[in-house]
């Protein structure tokens, strides 16, 4: 993660995972600890994802000395680097499991102290005698002892971190509130009998810990995707010393891969992938035909089927047939390394909301403390014996959790939500963008359409089936790498890895295939004579004219036909297919409200077909680059909020050009991608995901500041009032925040309504042509 | 791989050991038997009272201690040292600890039933409700609990499998609160060999023996039997348990909540007030574990819904949990101190008991049996399925008849009880009530013949699947591979 | 109500026990997996 600008002094960069951040209090505390070192040029900590990321001057400073103020300052820090994380997840695992039993420790403790101050509630006065009033309140005592030294360990070793450097973290008045309380109630439990308040301590400190284990296990499931991404990169890989094309299948080369670290393979080498393995890096497939699941990658839930030249990410699993793949990028330069970095970024960047949050969160925790004491000496003046109480309500009820809770568990949530489903949200401000988008832009190829040759319409003009067909035509082309060729293997691909998986009957077999350049193949199939190729080229076999129906129907597209001696049996359509899905989402992104605009740089025609087929009636076609930037410009000066959909590459400035930019991921690299959002696996339905999980983030956000400012405004005065005693005070302070996190953790449901799955019998992009 | 004997190299391979857990199983059959018999005979002693023929051992006030005794202990206990002695070595993957020590658990077990089937009727009584035997019984109890303990714990500590399975939290929660509460409750100062007094006095000893009562309740009749239901259910259905977390939080939540929620046996009693509202509290929160503990395994079902159709065990499972999720929503209504005023010391009690024993324990350890009984034996299936399906059904009418019954006569004795003229005295007499209730007694005696009928045909049909089998004990899987080949069957 | 001299420190003993217990099951990794356990009483071939 090392970037040299050649304009500027070399610069190091790292992202931290930090343990031991509860609030945006230790988040400043870190960013002034580290931003203090010589030659930091940018710290950012992040309270949603306990992460820090440090831009520095590779000269002033080293990583040793950053992790080293930031253990000074009492915290936890690892450097995370991609694949590496492993001793780092164990860490995780020890600390959540530590933090579980903290939780039911405390939790148990509240349900069997409350179970012996309960009789005091219940007993009417002078029933119960003072003995066994004594023993119930000994019992009570020795039960909460565990919450206090073990349970509520980490808010003392917070509160201390705090008070060391001389400023007040929201661990400090709670760490006060549950101290003095256990103190006073000691006091009477064996000195002065009075009442006692030991289920307080424990209610308050289980509640605490059980709003921050949930908030963690929301993080935990954010930054999941990414260890999960991590942790599907092998850490070995059959490497061919030298690799020779000459081998006919992987399986019966006779050149032996050695297996070597996948650390140590460089651009250039040919690995051997097995069925069942993960490809161990990015590459380019030279022999084999294969299906692969990319899930992890782009939240595509169907196997990818890929064929010699096409591209393989590492970390996708290898389902079907083994693959030789030539790599083409590794370690940071690798689109998983890309996808990681993207989302850790997004990740660590905090919204404006948050950051205005952070600057007065000191300020706001004095003026609880002096309020606290106000309250504690005007009651002193009224009533002694109950000054301490109020002033342990106030100080305990006002703590300010659920507030600098609101916005980051939300964002933690729907990052998450969508990372699952394969959207990439790469800016912080993507989503409250997103929100108020008004107008979505699309690009046309590559975006609305597929931007590859693909069979489009099947028509069946003999005795075989649509399927069938596939499988033959597949079978032909095989061995041929003409795009057209490439493109009807591909459509057949799943079909034949299927067959051979059953060992079904279907699979026709090929002898004597001889190819005619520009003009397609001939080959004996179970004895027949069959061709592929151009209506003329085939028609030669038998004579007949290719019918005309069919040639109105499959009009202006690239025209493949199939035929035996005996006349025509099918014919495929090839060309830019409309991706599947993409009528839904214009359909749902009008619900929504939005205006929607299609940009081409094609001709009308063409882009007007397109247009129709997916439901945008807002065309503007024939546009130059430059054309399409001054067109999102005059709509933004219209008062629209635009967010551009492009491919992320040939669009670059007019998506720098729009509010919020989103790219299809599945063809551009990634690592050249500026766009604040990327959509992996390229499927329109995640757009429309993306909409509506945005709108919800913001709605949740206002939700929880309202209810959080709410529940501040309406109970500090009740305290002062002496109105809530501490355990009601605890009760509502902790219940706010848990109501917070819960709230917010909300945003981790929801899937996109992703449209039919592909099937490959026929092409399915032929509907929505048809439904034009 | 069919018998173990052809196992090469003369390598006697190891095996599990079933011979205790058959020997319970058949027992429990033959304690339901009788234990059940002497439910009816006390039910017509009641509807009829010259039944008791005028014979001291025969009368209602001796038989009925023998007969909540033989079903809880005997026929109750043997199930659950039969499931419990299965499920800790199959889920384990090892065989029992202690082989000799589980032989004299047995032994034991039947020599308490059958010192208690004969000290009971001649009235020899501690007097206390569910621990009435003297006190040489009781330690002979202690004894055989604790060796019931180290055969259990020991089969756990020398497991195969790492992770113990929920069940066997459930079953040795169940073994060591019984051992506890046993202890403390029967604490006594004998005066001759066949008579002592309680170590506690007065309203304190009531405290003790309704901590006791109502434990045992909840660790023997439902920790136990809970055990059970989380290994027999997906078993039989062929599924896993509905939701595993949620089955850990109800181990853990039942096993925090039980304790004190037995003072509401003696609501407006000379027990402090506090306490008794205590008590109240504790039991109404028990339904929370409770209904997600049913709902875990009624849900196992979820999607093979079909299966309850054609397996009659599955039915005497899940029909069980029903019971279940009902018997344990009546006893929180019946803690409410208003509504216990209604129904204590009416037959409403006596129903919610029932709906308890006869529905839950009674019906989830006959499917566990009918599980079992083929596997110890070495066959496919029980000597005849449609007798198990017809005593599905004559038992579930009869538990059906028996609860309504007494229903109706719980509530009509409470509300003339409690009858006030306008002048302040009682509307009616008690024995008038005695007199209203007949018909419910006799319909009560129909429930329970009914019952009794269908552990009958079980036995029948248990039986004949013996007559047809051979006992075989299933061999350990070797620890290399867990999920090897299917485990062979060797001739015990 | 002396009784709950005995009563009340038998279950402040008995939760420590239980909290024991559950220390024990938490730190051995008894809660680790709770998928495969359900899946594998059903494996075991009987």
């Amino acid at each position: 993660m090392t970037s040299s600008p050649p304009d500027r002094e070399p610069a190091a960069e790292a992202v931290l995972a930090v343990e031991g951040i509860h609030c945006t209090a230790c988040t400043q505390l870190i960013e002034l600890r580290v931003g203090a070192l010589p030659g930091i040029a940018a710290i950012e900590a992040s309270l949603a994802t306990h992460r820090v990321r440090v831009r520095w001057d590779a000269a002033a400073t080293t990583l040793r000395d950053i992790v080293g103020a930031i253990a000074r300052a009492g915290y936890r820090a690892w450097p995370v680097t991609a694949g590496g994380s492993g001793a780092q997840r164990a860490e995780q695992r020890r600390a959540r499991r530590t933090a579980l039993w903290r939780l039911f420790v405390a939790g148990f403790s509240m349900m069997q102290v409350m179970m012996y101050a309960f009789p005091a509630y219940l007993a009417i006065e002078g029933e119960m005698s003072a003995d066994i009033d004594a023993l119930l309140k000994i019992a009570s005592f020795v039960l909460t002892v565990p919450v206090l030294v073990y349970s509520a360990a980490p808010l003392y070793a917070g509160a201390w971190r705090d008070l060391r450097a001389r400023r007040v973290g929201m661990d400090v008045p709670v760490v006060l509130g549950i101290t003095v309380t256990f103190v006073a109630s000691a006091w009477s439990t064996f000195i002065v009998p009075g009442p006692v308040y030991y289920d307080s301590v424990s209610m308050f400190v289980f509640l605490l810990l059980g709003a921050r284990y949930l908030e963690s296990l929301a993080r935990a499931r954010a930054s999941g995707a990414i260890d999960a991404l991590l942790e599907a990169q092998p850490a070995t890989a059959l490497r061919f010393d030298t690799w020779s094309p000459t081998a006919t299948s992987a399986a019966s080369s006779t050149q032996a891969p050695r297996e070597v670290a996948a650390d140590s393979l460089r651009t250039g080498d040919h690995v051997l992938v097995q069925i069942g393995a993960s490809i161990p890096a990015d590459g380019v497939v030279v022999q084999g035909m294969s299906l692969n699941d990319e899930a992890l990658l782009t939240g595509e839930s169907h196997p990818v089927a890929c064929g010699v030249g096409d591209t393989v990410t590492g970390g996708a699993i290898n389902l079907t047939a083994p693959l030789v793949v030539r790599v083409t990028a590794v370690g940071p330069d690798s689109r998983a390394s890309a996808i990681v970095r993207m989302m850790e970024r997004a990740a660590n960047r905090k919204p404006a909301l948050l950051q205005l949050a952070d600057r007065h969160a000191g300020t706001f925790l004095w003026a609880i403390m002096a309020l606290a004491l106000a309250a504690g000496l005007a009651w002193w003046q009224i009533e002694p014996a109950r000054a301490l109480w109020v002033a342990v309500a106030v100080l305990i009820v006002t703590c300010p959790c659920a507030l600098s809770l609101a916005a980051p568990a939300a964002q933690a949530a729907a990052i998450g939500n969508l990372a699952r489903h394969g959207v990439l949200v790469t800016q912080g401000h993507a989503l409250e963008t997103l929100a108020r988008v008004n107008h979505f832009v699309f690009d046309k190829t590559g975006t609305l359409t597929t931007g590859r040759m693909q069979v489009i319409d099947t028509i069946v003009l003999g005795e075989l089936e649509a399927g069938d067909l596939m499988r033959l035509a597949g079978r032909l082309e095989a061995q041929a790498v003409h795009p057209v060729a490439q493109a009807l293997a591909m459509a057949a691909a799943p079909l034949l890895v299927a067959d051979k998986q059953q060992a079904d009957a279907n699979t026709p077999l090929l002898a004597d295939s001889i190819e005619t350049p520009g003009a397609g193949i001939e080959a004996r199939v179970n004895g027949r004579r069959v061709r592929i190729g151009s209506p003329a080229f085939t028609g030669a076999l038998h004579g007949q004219p290719f019918p005309a129906h069919a040639a109105t129907r499959l009009g202006a597209h690239t025209l493949v036909a199939l035929a035996d001696e005996a006349g025509w049996l099918g014919a495929f359509a090839l060309g830019d297919g409309i991706r599947p899905g993409a009528r839904a989402m214009v359909a749902a992104l009008r619900d929504a409200g939005c205006r929607v605009t299609m940009l081409s740089g094609d001709h009308l025609d063409a882009a007007s077909r397109v247009a129709a087929a997916v439901g945008i009636d807002d065309v503007q076609a024939a546009m130059m680059p430059e054309k399409k930037t001054e067109s999102v410009a005059a709509l933004q000066r219209s008062g629209s909020v635009i967010a551009m959909v492009g491919d992320g590459v040939n669009d670059a400035p007019v998506l720098a050009r729009a509010h919020v930019s989103i790219a299809m991921g599945s063809g551009a690299p990634l690592a050249q991608t500026r766009s604040d959002m990327v959509l992996m696996s390229a499927r329109p339905a995640d757009l429309s995901h993306a909409v509506a999980v945005a709108r919800r983030t913001q709605a949740v956000v206002r939700q929880n500041i309202v209810w959080a400012a709410a529940y501040n405004l309406v109970a500090i005065p009740l305290a002062a009032a002496g109105v809530l005693t501490p355990w009601m005070a605890g009760l509502g302070m902790a219940m706010s925040s848990l109501i917070v996190v819960g709230n917010s953790m909300r945003l981790w449901q929801g899937a996109p309504h992703t449209a039919v799955a592909p099937t490959f019998s026929t092409a399915p992009h032929a509907q929505d042509l048809k439904a034009a | 791989m069919t018998q173990a004997g052809s196992s090469t190299a003369g390598n006697v391979p190891e095996t599990y050991h079933y011979k205790v857990v058959r020997q319970f199983a058949v027992m429990t059959v033959v304690w339901g038997v009788v234990g059940m018999l002497v439910g009816v005979i006390i039910a017509s002693q009641l509807a009829f009272p010259e039944l008791n023929f005028g014979i001291p051992w025969l009368s209602y006030g001796r038989l009925r201690p023998l007969h909540t005794n033989a079903v809880i202990f005997a026929f109750g206990g043997c199930s659950l040292f039969a499931t419990s002695y299965y499920v800790v070595q199959r889920t384990c993957h090892a065989p029992l600890f202690a082989p000799g020590l589980a032989a004299f658990t047995f032994w034991g077990w039947q020599l308490v039933i059958l010192a208690a089937a004969i000290s009971l009727p001649l009235g020899y009584t501690q007097g206390k409700e569910y621990a009435e035997l003297e006190w040489p019984i009781d330690i002979l109890i202690a004894v055989v609990w604790v060796s019931y303990a180290v055969v259990f714990f020991g089969t756990i500590v020398k497991r195969k499998i790492p992770h113990i399975y929920v069940a066997n939290w459930f079953f040795g929660a169940f073994i060591l609160t019984v051992a506890l509460l046993h202890i403390v409750n029967s604490a006594a100062i004998p005066v001759s060999f066949l008579k002592s007094y309680s170590a506690y006095a007065g309203v304190q000893d009531a405290m003790v023996q309704w901590w006791y009562g109502h434990n045992a309740v909840g660790f023997f009749l439902t920790a136990g039997f809970l055990g059970m239901m989380y290994y027999f259910i997906p078993k039989q259905a062929g599924r896993p348990i509905y939701s595993y977390r949620l089955s850990i939080v109800h181990f853990w939540a039942l096993i925090f909540t039980y304790m004190w929620a037995g003072p509401h046996h003696l609501h407006y009693t000379a027990l402090p007030d506090w306490t008794q509202s205590l008590g109240m509290l504790f039991s109404l929160i028990l339904l929370a574990p409770s209904w997600g503990g049913m709902i875990n395994g009624i849900m196992t079902l979820s999607g093979a819904w079909h299966k309850l159709r054609s397996d009659p065990i599955l039915k005497f499972l899940i029909v069980s949990l029903s019971f279940y999720g009902m018997s344990t929503f009546e006893g929180p209504m019946m803690a409410i101190k208003t509504v216990n005023a209604l129904s204590h010391y009416t037959d409403w009690t006596v129903g919610h008991v029932h709906s308890g024993a006869l529905g839950w324990v009674g019906l989830v350890a006959m499917g566990s049996i009918y599980f079992l009984i083929p596997k110890l034996f070495g066959q496919k299936e029980m000597y005849s399925v449609k007798l198990i399906e017809l005593h599905f059904w004559i038992a579930t009418v009869g538990i059906v008849l028996y609860i309504a019954a007494m229903w109706i006569a719980g509530v009509m004795q409470g509300l003339m009880w409690r009858a006030v003229n306008s002048d302040g005295t009682l509307t009616y007499t008690f024995v008038e009530s005695v007199k209203a209730t007949f018909p419910y007694y006799v319909i009560r005696l129909a429930g329970g013949v009914l019952y009794l009928g269908g552990m009958l045909l079980m036995a029948y049909n248990v039986f004949k699947t013996i007559a047809q089998g051979t006992s075989v004990n299933a061999v350990v899987p070797a620890p290399v591979d867990a999920h090897g080949p299917t485990p062979t069957l060797a001739k015990a | 109500m002396e009784i709950l001299y005995l009563l009340v420190p038998l279950s402040v003993l008995l939760v420590l026990a239980v909290g024991v217990l559950f220390w024990w099951s938490l730190g051995s990794g008894q809660f680790d997996d709770l998928d495969g356990p359900a899946q594998r009483i059903l494996d075991d071939d009987d």
